[in-house]
């Protein structure tokens, strides 16, 4: 009998690094220094802090930039920077280096903003623990998406590709192993968060599951 | 939506579960849950009056309702302390104070003398705000967690003030700030923890629309135009002569009338001298209405807010902007200044507009009156945000993952 699959959560706190950029060098600065968790918050954790809506740039650093320093050339390019693309911080923060030193190496003069609309680099403290929801084939599965909260759709469908260092979600996981259903794991884990809020998101599973059971 | 189940006039978590999703109000419940038996104690200055003890007021019988056993002590003190911590509350929000040795004496000697006894067995001690703040200078042997949860901003503080506050704020496991701006340059770690605003109290509850033109008519506002709203006490800070500006600007192009709603606290005299300043400024102008409310006009300020089409916050200094918040979460496109925490609510474009200066305003403002349909989305984006990140059970959230935090203060990824 196949294992059943297990929600979990993942619940943040937010604290400050105490660093804070007033322009693009000292963006930069900070992309090289802050914890990893901090690129973590402003890349992949403001999907779920946006993830009723479907806004211009997702990401923090594509905001700000674009937004406060209206730098937008280098806006879009980090706006279209795919986190998804990369199963370890340490890559997803290399590439967010690498676009943004590009970037000063061409540029002259760099405005700098005053302190209230500085950037601020945030850190989140995450804790995951288990809903007590299991489910253990595709009609439960359906069940218990309807009643997973955001955070949980974010912890299986966007933070377990950095857990488990897969270009995968762990559902589609599950679904492909356990459940022996790989174009539908397939089909799920092509529902791009950049497109899709995590509300349609969850509606798109779960129409892609009742598809499946009918 | 009113809920019938109330524990001692008090919401209960579960009653939020309409609101928030069941799914959520699980996932809480289980992390309060995992810590077992906790005893916690939470000390300000008052237990009546003022936002802290407002927030105290829900948030103690729901964290009772969650197992944990809470005290809530006050610090208390003679009208000499009461005037210097005063005093300190000005300067920390950037106005002129003078001070002198003896005040900052009374301040510690009040402290030591009149600060609340902390059980040895607490687990977790929140101090709130400056007057209680040096008391953990009493317990050098602590065992328990303290954190110090400063509800101003302290982004332009007086640094006589807080150079003085300053060591004592650093004796703490934590300190917690509404907005990364408000935070400092601190060797213990600075969480963020933003106000929330409670969808099931009188001031947010649903209301038909017979309840609301029975208070429109009460309060003597006819809704045969467009109505523009600033719920604000009536201060300088507030901007209530450049919302004026704004309207006489709109009204050039569109038949509306612009409320401005308020308290003006009897013992602040500035207060009452701008109300009487904006009265003369609009005197004979029917279609601007100043309304002078008592500061328990829950369900009048909440009927505004639902009748208006467009919500300003013209404020050049705001705390948070827990108005505004208030505003969004009744569905309603907000415009509002750039500044603090109304430019941390407002997603400029997306759920509301950010201006600069009066002709910004109402430009936003006829902008709005001209598209209704992007007003519409505005307001569903406004609510939406504020669902998922600014009601009852998302501080009570944040304050369990806090508690959690202090528990396992190392790593950022925490397995419970």
């Amino acid at each position: 009998m196949a294992k059943p699959f297990q929600f979990f959560t993942e619940q943040g706190i937010v604290y400050y690094s105490t660093f804070k950029a007033d322009n693009l060098k000292s963006l930069l600065t900070g992309l090289r220094g802050v914890p990893s968790s901090s690129i973590f918050y402003h890349l992949y954790h403001s999907l779920l802090r946006r993830h009723f809506t479907t806004t211009d740039y997702m990401n923090d650093f594509a905001q700000w930039v674009w937004g406060v320093l209206w730098h937008k050339t280098l806006g879009e390019k980090l706006a279209s920077f795919d986190p998804l693309e990369f199963t370890r911080i340490r890559d997803a923060r290399a590439r967010l280096i690498e676009i943004v030193d590009n970037y000063v190496g061409e540029s002259e003069y760099f405005l700098r903003v005053p302190e209230e609309q500085a950037f601020y680099f945030l850190c989140v403290k995450s804790f995951i623990y288990p809903v007590g929801i299991k489910a253990s084939n595709l009609h439960e599965l359906i069940q218990a998406l309807r009643i997973v909260s955001p955070q949980s759709l974010f912890y299986h469908l966007i933070e377990s590709r950095l857990r488990l260092r897969k270009a995968s979600n762990d559902l589609s996981i599950w679904l492909e192993e356990d459940m022996e259903q790989p174009e539908l794991a397939s089909k799920i884990n092509a529902i791009s968060p950049y497109e899709y809020n995590l509300e349609e998101i969850r509606n798109r599973i779960i129409t892609l599951l009742h598809n499946a059971v009918k | 939506m009113p809920s019938s189940k109330k524990k001692n006039n008090h919401h209960r978590l579960e009653d939020y579960a309409p609101i928030v999703t069941s799914g959520v109000i699980k996932e809480i419940e289980e992390l309060a849950h995992l810590f077992g038996p906790v005893k916690m104690v939470h000390v300000n200055s008052t237990k009546e009056g003022g936002g802290v003890a407002e927030i105290l007021g829900w948030f103690i019988p729901i964290l009772e309702d969650l197992g944990m056993e809470v005290k809530w002590d006050t610090i208390t003190g003679d009208t000499e302390f009461f005037t210097v911590t005063k005093k300190f509350h000005n300067a920390l929000h950037g106005m002129h104070e003078d001070f002198t040795e003896e005040m900052f004496r009374t301040y510690l000697d009040n402290v030591q003398s009149n600060a609340p006894v902390i059980p040895e067995d607490a687990d977790f001690v929140v101090i709130h705000d400056p007057q209680p703040a040096a008391m953990i200078l009493k317990y050098p042997e602590r065992k328990n967690k303290w954190a110090w949860r400063c509800h101003i901003d302290l982004s332009v503080a007086d640094l006589r003030v807080w150079s003085f506050l300053r060591p004592f704020v650093e004796c703490y496991d934590a300190a917690v700030f509404h907005m990364p701006q408000y935070t400092k340059n601190l060797m213990s770690p600075q969480f963020l923890l933003p106000p929330a605003i409670d969808p099931l109290a009188p001031k947010n509850e649903e209301l038909t629309d017979e309840e609301m033109s029975k208070i429109m008519v009460k309060l003597g506002v006819p809704r045969d135009k467009r109505i523009i709203v600033q719920v604000a006490r009536f201060d300088r800070l507030k901007g209530p002569f450049g919302a004026i500006k704004a309207f006489q600007m709109v009204r050039r192009w569109h038949d509306a009338r612009l409320i401005l709603a308020g308290g003006s606290a009897t013992d602040d005299p500035e207060g009452q001298a701008v109300l009487a300043e904006v009265m003369e400024m609009v005197e004979g102008d029917e279609d601007i209405h100043i309304l002078d409310l008592p500061p328990d006009s829950h369900r009048e300020i909440n009927a505004l807010q639902r009748v208006a089409d467009v919500v300003i916050q013209n404020s050049t200094r705001e705390g948070f902007g827990l108005t505004v918040t208030e505003a969004m979460w009744k569905g309603k496109p907000v415009v509002g200044t750039d500044i603090g925490g109304i430019r941390h609510q407002i997603m400029h474009g997306v759920s509301g507009f950010l201006t600069h200066s009066v002709e910004g305003l109402a430009y936003r403002i006829r902008q709005l009156f001209g598209n209704p349909g992007m007003a519409r989305r505005f307001g569903t984006q406004a609510r939406e945000y504020v669902r998922n990140n600014l009601l009852v059970p998302h501080h009570i959230r944040r304050w369990l993952l806090l508690f959690h935090s202090l528990r396992q203060s190392n790593g950022d990824v925490i397995t419970l």
